[in-house]
């Protein structure tokens, strides 16, 4: 017979509130890196777009086109940004970075729109694209091309971590309350065994200087009941005495 | 040189790179050591040893002053000597090395022999940029020569503008872009050859004369495609027109590689003629691919191409050696190497034939055959030989600060072709002309008649 079944709701009961808590802070943690990283993202391909921006429009007003491409393979440099081309206030394009050619659909593209926008280039990927007008737009538009794959590993990463370490601090709650119950229990199953020798052997000498008897906790004052118990019934017509066995509160 | 002539050891004044930047920049350079192979110096002399020679003059005492002692000058180099584009870097150094050779064995500069200390950047712009600080504050070379591209080059403009105390100059770049031509950085470099805008103009011109109109761009994705892009631009605007089209690859590009999608694409303009901004490797390969899906176009070529090595990849091993070449236009920026009644032409393929110069063994990584001749060495040749004439005019004392007063000095400087040499305070190019050439029975020559040949 195991005690430990006494505690099997109480396990299960720790259990759902573990996997409970797990589960919501996973959900809010996705949520929450989700949409503060894709934010991040943005805000920082915004960032770079801007800085091309201001960096290129002296190079630009001095037409010096070889410049302003080696600014933009310099930016390019930065791990996610896919591509970044710069058009002229009248939609030419001055620099850009795709190989083999302009993309058709960022030909056909709203060129001046700084608008951030979600593109998805045939034999390149997924991109969000920001844009970044060159004095106040007057000199031309600065766009540029984050890869919404390494934008969406990335995330997956940072999502993944979070979530094994909660996972992680779950499996240690339970097995930290599994391990808790078993010592509640223990005394129990002492306890059941010492009655079950008492019913089956009645007082004998041995019973009556188990270490049960000495523990001053409720488990003590039950197995010192048994024994009280189990003598009173040898003693016949003797009122159950209750020396020793503090009456719980 | 020698201290009674009054030179501090430590040359002083101008020369000195000054103790707050060159602790920060040797930290720098340490780890630019740690980060680049060292490549150690080249051998100029005829037979002589460049490292016990820098040993024994270190013995001896010598002074120095900013890369100039009393035995020698040191030039610093960072260029291609690796990667699909190293046959430039090697035919720039060849030539050059064979006129300085030539130099030092007729007794130097003031007694003073020239040598190279090398770098090689695969043709990237990063390695570069650690090869030129390292050249600067830690070989503290008298000046930088011989450099190979645009992506290369523009990425060490900054840092020539930010050590213009000094006086380093970048000399004779091979690269014909404009940023080392143009402010902020135009004062901070000397070119000799034409610019990438003069020759797409000389073939633009041309072309259009002979009623290619519709003129489409190849090139390379970065600061040297861009800088040829926009001199095609600008020149087809002067004819009112437009850009056909454009494609483009990435720099590094190897002949096995497909350009077969550039291809495409241009097909889709139909192009009268498409203008190339690349290195060899990559418009062997489109030349290749053109052909092969029927863009039967002038295909033109600029001089940094490096025409030598594009013909040798687009002939060699074919039996029909003029399938991928009757349709190509070399523009070069110096005469032809054939053409013997050049007397510099004449005294390149003398001193190149006496010194048969190569690459220094520690810098080869791939096999590279290098040519006897080839525009790229004679372009190297006619750089070491204005350079030289530089040097000789500053004197005794050679001060890096008196580098742009000799420059400047150089006034319808006869090289030994047919342009005279000149520069000034508003010009820092020394030749402007355009040559342009043609495949014919397995060789570049001049080209005469662009109508007999293309109309």
């Amino acid at each position: 017979m195991k005690i430990r079944r006494l505690f099997q709701k109480t396990r299960f009961g720790i259990f759902a509130v573990f996997g409970l808590i797990v589960l919501s802070t996973s959900i809010l943690c996705i949520y929450t890196v989700d949409t503060q990283l894709s934010a991040e993202y943005e805000v920082n391909t915004q960032n770079i777009a801007k800085t091309i921006a201001d960096s290129s429009a002296g190079i630009l007003l001095n037409q010096n086109l070889a410049t302003l491409q080696s600014l933009v393979d310099q930016f390019l440099e930065i791990q996610g940004i896919r591509y970044i081309y710069i058009t002229s206030e009248t939609g030419e394009f001055l620099a850009h970075t795709f190989v083999p050619g302009i993309p058709e659909e960022i030909l056909q593209s709203d060129h001046a729109s700084t608008e951030p926008v979600e593109r998805s280039l045939p034999g390149m990927g997924d991109f969000i694209e920001v844009g970044s007008p060159i004095l106040a737009g007057v000199a031309g538009t600065v766009h540029v091309g984050m890869d919404l794959d390494v934008v969406a590993l990335k995330i997956q990463r940072a999502i993944g971590q979070q979530v094994y370490l909660i996972c992680v601090i779950l499996v240690l709650g339970v097995l930290a309350s599994i391990w808790f119950v078993n010592l509640a229990a223990k005394p129990l199953a002492d306890l059941l065994a010492y009655a079950v020798d008492l019913a089956r052997d009645g007082e004998t000498e041995d019973l009556a200087e188990r270490d049960i008897l000495v523990r001053e906790d409720e488990v003590g004052d039950m197995a010192r009941l048994f024994l009280h118990v189990a003598r009173r019934g040898t003693r016949s017509g003797t009122p159950p005495a209750a020396e020793g066995v503090s009456a719980p509160e | 040189m020698n201290l009674e002539e009054g030179l501090e050891p430590d040359g002083g004044g101008s020369e000195n790179w000054g103790p707050p930047v060159t602790r920060k920049s040797l930290m720098r350079g340490g780890l630019a050591a740690l980060l680049v192979a060292p490549f150690t110096t080249s051998s100029l002399g005829a037979g002589g040893a460049q490292e016990s020679d820098e040993e024994g003059t270190e013995a001896s005492g010598r002074t120095e002053s900013g890369g100039a002692t009393d035995s020698e000058i040191v030039l610093g180099v960072s260029a291609a000597f690796s990667g699909p584009s190293r046959g430039l870097g090697a035919e720039l150094y060849r030539g050059a090395t064979a006129y300085f050779n030539h130099v030092n064995d007729n007794g130097g500069i003031e007694g003073r022999r020239i040598s190279m200390k090398l770098y090689d950047d695969g043709y990237q712009p990063d390695p570069c940029v650690q090869n030129t600080m390292r050249l600067m504050l830690e070989d503290k070379v008298f000046l930088l020569f011989g450099y190979v591209g645009t992506p290369t080059v523009t990425r060490v403009l900054p840092i020539l503008k930010k050590f213009q105390n000094e006086s380093i100059f970048l000399f004779f770049p091979f690269t014909g872009a404009q940023p080392q031509r143009e402010p902020p950085y135009g004062d901070f470099a000397f070119n000799l050859r034409a610019s990438y805008n003069q020759e797409t103009a000389g073939l633009v011109d041309n072309l259009v004369r002979i009623g290619k109109r519709r003129i489409a761009v190849f090139y390379q994705i970065d600061a040297y495609g861009r800088s040829g892009w926009a001199g095609v631009r600008a020149a087809l605007d002067k004819h009112g027109e437009r850009l056909a089209g454009e494609a483009t690859y990435s720099r590094g590009e190897k002949f096995t590689g497909s350009m077969r999608k550039q291809v495409e694409i241009l097909q889709g303009v139909s192009p009268d003629a498409v203008i190339c901004i690349g290195a060899y490797a990559a418009c062997a390969a489109f030349a290749r691919d053109a052909v092969d899906l029927g863009l039967n176009v002038p295909i033109a070529n600029l001089s940094f191409v490096g025409s030598e090595n594009l013909l040798k990849l687009l002939t060699e091993g074919r039996d029909d050696t003029e399938k991928y070449t009757r349709l190509l236009i070399n523009s070069q920026v110096v005469p032809s190497y054939e053409d013997t009644s050049i007397p510099a032409v004449r005294e390149y393929r003398e001193l190149m034939a006496q010194y048969d110069p190569q690459v220094p063994q520690e810098l080869i990584q791939e096999e590279y055959a290098p040519f006897a001749h080839s525009f790229g060495s004679l372009e190297g040749f006619l750089n070491a030989k204005l350079l030289a004439e530089i040097l000789r005019r500053l004197g005794p004392n050679p001060d890096r600060a008196g580098l742009e007063e000799a420059v400047f000095s150089v006034r319808d400087f006869d090289l030994g072709i047919s342009e005279k040499v000149s520069f000034g305070a508003d010009r820092r190019q020394g030749l402007q002309m355009v040559y342009h050439t043609v495949v014919e029975d397995g060789r570049f020559v001049p080209l005469d008649d662009w109508g007999a040949r293309f109309a």
